[in-house]
């Protein structure tokens, strides 16, 4: 075990080399210009190319990677060349709240979708199958901001239930997730309808297995059945699939964010494109490829938990 | 039950946004974040309009106005200037207070502060100060500004806007790069907290020497979404909000019970720039053509009546200088194609345009790109996002440059940013002449060093009737800035405009309630 963590690891650090090195390129190949983000439209060509220069954006770009490569070696992600604030304080600013509501809506998801797809598989080609069904369709084919904003008009502004703006300052744990609950619904419910459908179909294939008919033919109960015999055997596809919904959500969530108000890492990483801000990129993928590596890490650890056949090497 | 607990819950949060009505200002301002807040680097609209509320400058422009002619004293109490007009002194206040513990403000702080704004490695406005000469505190309460050359306002370079905001120096050295993030000034507000991606948080300032605000606290909320900006003002959260420059936006917000909508100036101006330095366009027929087909009217229908006016010359309505005794061409689509024909293009021409995907700039582009279309001009929009438009439109690569700005509103900057050959695309002087127009360099050069206003107002009227005689543009139309609040919050004047782009939030400021 300790090995293929270590082994992981390895892979990590050469991933996320792979990923700097990348994004690195890329952001300075993309048009746009830094300088002219920091002082405005009115700026003369004189004033961004000073500016440039005490940026660091005129030495040759092989010396801009390295003198960034040795900063993130040593831990110094520098600061972002729009805000002028630490990149990594930014960062740590706004971690939590995306953690937060990532982990809100995984939580969400999986209360629902599991028990939602395991019933739907269990009635399958029946009433509840059906409405399962075209329920996580529609979960599946509702745009984010147009479900953020119906919940908004609809628990905000009709019931007055939860506030607007989800970041609202101060109050206890009850304001807190009062704040969480109506983004959390929002991605929660997406990413029910996500694990519905993989439930359902984990479960019907298990469902179909020689095991599963001698159960039967032996005369134990149905729901015994189901609960000691199938649901394992059927997580291993659902937790492949939230592992890997997971680091889409935290890239996702900038819609849900936007629309609810809440601060997070999708909101910096959109407002550090849109600015041409160098480092705060690189600092985000940084962050982002440390999140997805860990997240994979996780789900394959998990694969052994539900399954004690599976042996890490 | 559950009605029971959502019943109970509405009126906690009734009772709750009432409590925090009275002493506090909830504004929603459209915008991801906050940029830096140093008052000599800050360009942006958000930014801006947060730091008019911290700061102030030698004059001012009477809260409410945004015209140079309504300045007043601010930090100076008085001031004289030279017959040639190079030398002014300004007198000032003795009662004003650094925000903090920064102590009074004095002349040094005043000299410290127009230098820092006239240095290019510090400051985005640098330019603007390009002719002055020396700064200096000839008395503890007096500081004399020599200049090398008249400028046209030198009065507007003193308000609080952009290098005009006057700086605390034992703050600004003290903080050293924090000030960026906690600025001080002298103004009714003081900076008390940041949430990143939230909201900034500015208190009353208890020792402001126009009298203590009766606004305590101002939570400045970054609200990137129209539609949620618009929902929490609805419900209440917020009591100021930031508006889309649509008509439509008008109408809805209106309908939200007791809500006052303020349609202010400066406006922003939208001119199509026609690059005169290859064909087609080269050929003033063309140009003509082009402009011909436009038609103003069915813009300002398209964009709202109530929010937008009918562009006439290069420089905005209202600016000083301005006139509108410009030749126009009235639109005419067989005038136009008859122009065409005439320049050797009898079934029609095509034009390539690089656009911002920006939608309030994009619809404007496209309801052009349907009146063209009706003259036999095909214009063809590659739509690019924002950075990226800038970068190309830049490097010449757009025949027809939509732009859209508000600047300081007198002529001589919009004639010099856009129109003079010194500001020409891909200079080392560039700054926005991307139609390559250099018709009225002498008119726009003249004016700004001349003293006589009458001769000056007539050396820009020149230089706007040649720019357009020459189309080296086409104005369409000037979109004004929006806001709305609550109307039980009395800002104490009357708005009509506001050099910041918002809302004057003054020590007169107060709720009803």
């Amino acid at each position: 075990m300790t090995a293929f963590i270590l082994k992981r690891l390895g892979f990590a650090v050469v991933t996320l080399f792979a990923v700097l090195t990348i994004v690195f390129f890329i952001v300075r190949v993309l048009p746009g210009d830094p300088a002219m983000a920091i002082l405005g439209d009115q700026a003369s060509e004189a004033a961004l190319s000073a500016l440039r220069v005490r940026l660091g954006l005129d030495v040759p770009l092989y010396q801009q990677y390295f003198e960034f490569l040795g900063g993130v070696l040593v831990g110094d992600w520098g600061v972002s060349m729009v805000s002028g604030r630490p990149v990594i304080d930014e960062i740590l600013k706004v971690l939590p709240a995306t953690l937060e509501l990532t982990i809100a809506s995984l939580i969400l998801g999986a209360v629902v979708g599991i028990p939602v797809g395991v019933w739907s598989a269990v009635r399958r080609n029946k009433l509840p199958d059906y409405v399962a069904r075209i329920a996580s369709l529609l979960g599946l084919s509702f745009p984010a901001f147009v479900s953020a904003v119906l919940l908004l008009m609809f628990f905000s502004i009709q019931l007055r239930w939860f506030p607007v703006i989800s970041s609202s300052q101060g109050g206890g744990l009850g304001e807190h997730l009062r704040n969480l609950a109506l983004p959390a619904i929002n991605l929660g419910l997406i990413m029910a309808a996500y694990i519905t459908r993989v439930a359902r179909s984990a479960m019907l294939e298990v469902l179909n297995q020689d095991y599963v008919r001698t159960a039967r033919a032996k005369g134990l109960a149905f729901a015994i059945i189901v609960r000691r015999h199938c649901l394992r055997n059927a997580m291993i596809p659902v937790v492949t699939v939230v592992g890997l919904y997971l680091g889409i959500l935290i890239g996702n969530s900038v819609l849900t964010e936007i629309v609810f108000n809440r601060p997070g890492l999708g909101k910096l990483i959109v407002g550090a494109l849109n600015q041409r801000d160098y480092t705060m990129l690189q600092g985000m993928m940084v962050i982002y490829t440390l999140i997805v590596v860990l997240v994979n890490l996780l789900t394959d650890l998990t694969y052994g938990l539900i399954d004690p056949r599976i042996k890490y090497s | 039950m559950k009605l029971r607990i959502g019943v109970a819950v509405a009126t906690m949060l009734a009772a709750g946004n009432a409590l925090a009505a009275g002493t506090t200002l909830n504004v929603g301002m459209a915008s991801a974040d906050a940029g830096k807040l140093d008052p000599h680097v800050a360009t942006t609209t958000p930014d801006k309009g947060l730091l008019y509320w911290m700061f102030n400058g030698l004059v001012r422009i009477k809260p409410g106005e945004a015209s140079p002619e309504f300045i007043e004293p601010d930090l100076a109490k008085s001031w004289t200037s030279s017959d040639d007009g190079l030398t002014w002194t300004f007198e000032l206040r003795d009662d004003v207070e650094c925000h903090g513990d920064y102590g009074k403000l004095d002349a040094e702080d005043v000299v410290f502060s127009l230098k820092r704004a006239m240095n290019p490695d510090i400051s985005s406005f640098a330019k603007d100060y390009s002719a002055f000469e020396s700064v200096e505190a000839t008395g503890p309460s007096e500081v004399t500004i020599k200049l090398s050359e008249n400028v046209p306002s030198l009065l507007g370079l003193l308000v609080p806007y952009h290098g005009g905001n006057i700086v605390c120096k034992d703050a600004v050295e003290a903080l050293g790069e924090t000030y960026q993030r906690e600025p001080v000034g002298t103004g009714p507000f003081m900076f008390a907290e940041y949430q990143p991606q939230q909201y900034v948080k500015l208190v009353a300032n208890p020792e402001y020497f126009r009298g203590e605000p009766k606004i305590k606290e101002i939570y400045y909320r970054y609200i990137p979404s129209d539609a949620s900006r618009d929902l929490a003002f609805q419900a209440g959260e917020i009591d100021m909000i930031y508006g889309k420059q649509e008509q439509s936006w008008v109408k809805r917000i209106s309908e939200v019970p007791g809500t006052k909508v303020v349609v202010m100036r400066p406006g922003e101006m939208s001119v199509l720039h026609l690059n005169m330095s290859a064909p087609p366009l080269d050929n003033i027929l063309v140009r003509k053509a082009f402009a011909h087909a436009i038609s103003r009217d069915a813009m300002v229908q398209f964009k709202g009546p109530d929010v937008t006016l009918a562009a006439i010359s290069p420089v905005p309505e209202g600016h000083l200088g301005y006139t509108a005794d410009v030749p126009t061409y009235d639109y005419d689509v067989d005038k136009a194609k008859e122009l065409l024909a005439e320049a050797g293009y009898p079934d029609g021409v095509t034009i390539k345009a690089i656009h911002t995907t920006l939608p309030g700039m994009l619809t404007t582009m496209e309801a052009v790109q349907a009146l063209l279309r009706e003259a036999n001009i095909n214009m063809e929009i590659e739509t690019v996002e924002h950075a990226t438009f800038h970068e190309q439109i830049r490097k010449d690569m757009s025949q027809v440059v939509h732009y859209a700005a508000a600047r300081f509103p007198v002529a001589d900057v919009y004639l010099t940013q856009f129109f003079h050959s010194d500001s020409i695309v891909g200079t080392d002087t560039a700054i926005t002449n991307f139609s390559h127009c250099a018709v009225a360099d002498d008119e726009i050069v003249e004016a700004r060093t001349e003293t006589d206003q009458d001769k000056q107002l007539e050396l820009w009227a020149t230089a706007q009737k040649k720019i357009m005689e020459e189309v080296c543009a086409v104005p369409v139309v000037q979109s004004m800035q929006l806001w709305a609040w609550k109307d039980t919050l009395d800002l104490g004047v009357e708005v009509n405009g506001s050099l910041n782009l918002s809302p004057p939030v003054t020590e007169q400021a107060s709720f009803s309630e």
